[in-house]
């Protein structure tokens, strides 16, 4: 659905993109991760022809942005960082000026407004001027207007920024709920949401893609061992001595105590070994009862800021 | 290229701009028609028309400062941008927009005439020329704030260099009086020309052999024509400001004589700056 090759863009020296490659296919939800300032909004903005790339090509459903602009932009629906809302405008007034510039016809305007309206569940400020919605109305508002004209593409950009947990949360359902007959492209800088909605994850850092894989195989890849972290009743030294001893066991550190009486203990191992059972068999025969176990693996977090590390390093 | 021009049209009277235009533009016309023609006791209306020019100097920034940098600032332009409809729409749209006010505002003051009409007789004819003349030459004005409204994202910087661009194009012939004919100042304004037309190349292509070969053939055209027809530079800065000046063109208007040329330079003048405009958002776009 979405090609893009050797896409650059640079602002005099400063390379805001430097040449990515990626491609999104139909119906599929594509989550673009990165730090602030890695290239996401310039990527978003150059496939939606809101600017133009230095050098390489972006094409939706074949066709070249460049070449056939308003072909292009009209499958594509764009929710920019900053809402592009007319705030003296009310919701309805907004939105069918939107239908008007994006081309909609005069006899389906009405009823596919309601139909968005009904998604996004802003029907009932319909008639308020949007300078007097709340933040989270606002984003559904922009969200309602990149929806108008039934576009086959969706990009979003950072389109939970600054709402509340339960509008993140409804947005997010809206978002998979849109997934099922759109294609997305979808920015963020919180983790949690991209490896809750995505499909797969592209992770830009300085303009340049750095990793990109489903977030399963993007946690699994970089996983170079299981850690656990428990917590026995008992002392620290002797616990930790039982521990050691158990085969798999490649390190374990006391942590401190956060419980009277108890000691917490990060325990690393060889992936080909589950010592869950062993540890427990161990700490049970030493009687030091385990008083929590908790498995440490990475997050999307940690892969998050190893990735973005490892390319800092490398420069 | 409607949706637009009806959402600009609406954002003039939902905000206090299309009133405060509308009112100063009639206070001031009524004024002048209270004076001139009701105080004097005289039918020449197109005197009224002439009087109000003053007018522009504070209205047209007012029309046009909003334009195209509110959206710049208020990010909106990423919602035009980004439709698939064409920028020439957009922008025409925009500046037909301001225009209607303009024109809805003038209409209100052919009451004028007519009241006058009741009267006795008046020269129809020249009246609406005078009319004629007087909105064309609004509309280059117009197109000048629209330009200037493209190049920031500050209402109140585009505000100010309208009028300041607006108050240089007033003074110009006053300008131009004072301006030295002889040709070395004429050859001096040549060369200030062409590096000045360099410094834009450059600016805007970042592509400093172009810009340096664009003066040198400059130069190598300045020397040439100095050689073969120096008289070329007599008097040509003035020649060259004289382009420039709008008011000048107006006086025929004023007699009430609808002529040719003056009505295709104000048009001109007014497409030649909307096309600018254009081109300086699909600059921004490419920067």
């Amino acid at each position: 659905m979405i090609q893009v090759e050797n896409l650059t863009k640079r602002y005099g020296q400063h390379v805001a993109i430097d040449s990515l490659n990626f491609t999104v296919d139909s119906g599929e939800i594509l989550g673009f991760l990165g730090p602030n300032g890695a290239g996401k909004t310039t990527t978003m903005n150059i496939l939606t022809g809101y600017i133009s790339a230095t050098e390489g090509r972006a094409l939706v459903d074949g066709v070249d942005i460049l070449e056939e602009p308003e072909k292009v932009k009209q499958m594509i629906g764009y929710l920019p960082e900053f809402p592009p809302l007319y705030l003296d405008m009310t919701v309805d007034e907004y939105l069918d000026f939107v239908s008007d510039i994006k081309r909609v016809s005069q006899t389906d305007k009405k009823q596919s407004l309601e139909k968005i309206m009904d998604l996004v569940r802003i029907g009932d400020v319909r008639k308020r001027l949007i300078k007097n919605l709340s933040k989270g109305y606002k984003q559904r508002v922009g969200l309602a207007q990149a929806l108008v004209g039934n576009p086959k593409v969706l990009v979003l950009d950072e389109p939970t920024v600054g709402l509340d947990p339960k509008q993140i949360i409804d947005i997010r359902n809206l978002i998979s709920e849109l997934g099922k007959d759109h294609t997305i492209i979808l920015s963020s800088h919180i983790l949690s949401e991209v490896s809750a909605v995505c499909e797969r994850v592209i992770i830009i850092n300085k303009g340049s893609i750095v990793a990109s894989d489903t977030p399963d195989n993007l946690s699994k890849g970089l996983d170079d061992g299981t850690k656990l972290l428990i917590r026995v009743a008992g002392p620290a030294k002797q616990a930790l001595k039982a521990i050691k001893e158990i085969q798999g066991v490649k390190f374990a550190e006391a942590q401190g105590s956060k419980e009277r009486d108890t000691v917490d203990i990060a325990i690393e191992s060889v992936p080909e070994i589950d010592i869950r059972k062993s540890l427990f068999y161990a700490m049970s025969k030493a009687s030091y009862p385990i008083m929590m176990m908790k498995s440490m693996g990475l997050t999307l977090e940690d892969i998050f800021l190893q990735v973005t590390n490892q390319e800092t390093e490398v420069r | 290229m409607l949706a637009v021009f009806k959402k600009e049209l609406r954002a003039y009277f939902t905000s206090m701009t299309g009133y405060i235009f509308m009112a100063s533009f009639l206070f001031f016309t009524g004024l002048f028609f209270t004076l001139l023609n009701l105080g004097g006791g005289s039918p020449n209306f197109n005197n009224v028309l002439s009087n109000i020019q003053f007018i522009f100097l504070l209205a047209v920034p007012m029309l046009t400062m909003r334009l195209i940098a509110e959206e710049a600032k208020q990010k909106t332009d990423q919602l035009l941008l980004t439709s698939p409809l064409p920028l020439r729409d957009i922008v025409v749209g925009k500046y037909l927009a301001a225009v209607s006010v303009f024109l809805g505002a003038l209409v209100i003051t052919f009451l004028y005439p007519m009241i006058m009409s009741t009267m006795g007789e008046i020269a129809w004819s020249e009246i609406i020329g005078g009319y004629i003349g007087f909105f064309l030459f609004g509309c280059a004005l117009i197109a000048v704030g629209l330009f200037i409204s493209s190049v920031t994202e500050n209402q109140v910087v585009a505000a100010v260099l309208t009028f300041t661009a607006l108050l240089v194009l007033w003074l110009i012939d006053a300008i131009i009086q004072g301006l030295p004919i002889d040709r070395t100042s004429g050859i001096f304004f040549a060369g200030a020309l062409v590096v000045a037309l360099a410094a834009v190349i450059y600016f805007t292509t970042k592509n400093i052999y172009v810009s340096a070969g664009t003066s040198l053939v400059g130069l190598v055209a300045i020397l040439a024509a100095y050689i073969f027809k120096p008289a070329f530079y007599d008097g040509l800065m003035p020649r060259v400001l004289q382009w420039f000046s709008l008011y000048s063109r107006y006086g025929e208007f004023d007699m009430g004589v609808l002529s040719l040329s003056p009505m295709v330079y104000y048009i001109t003048f007014s497409s030649a700056f909307v096309f600018l405009t254009i081109r300086m958002l699909e600059k921004k776009r490419w920067s």
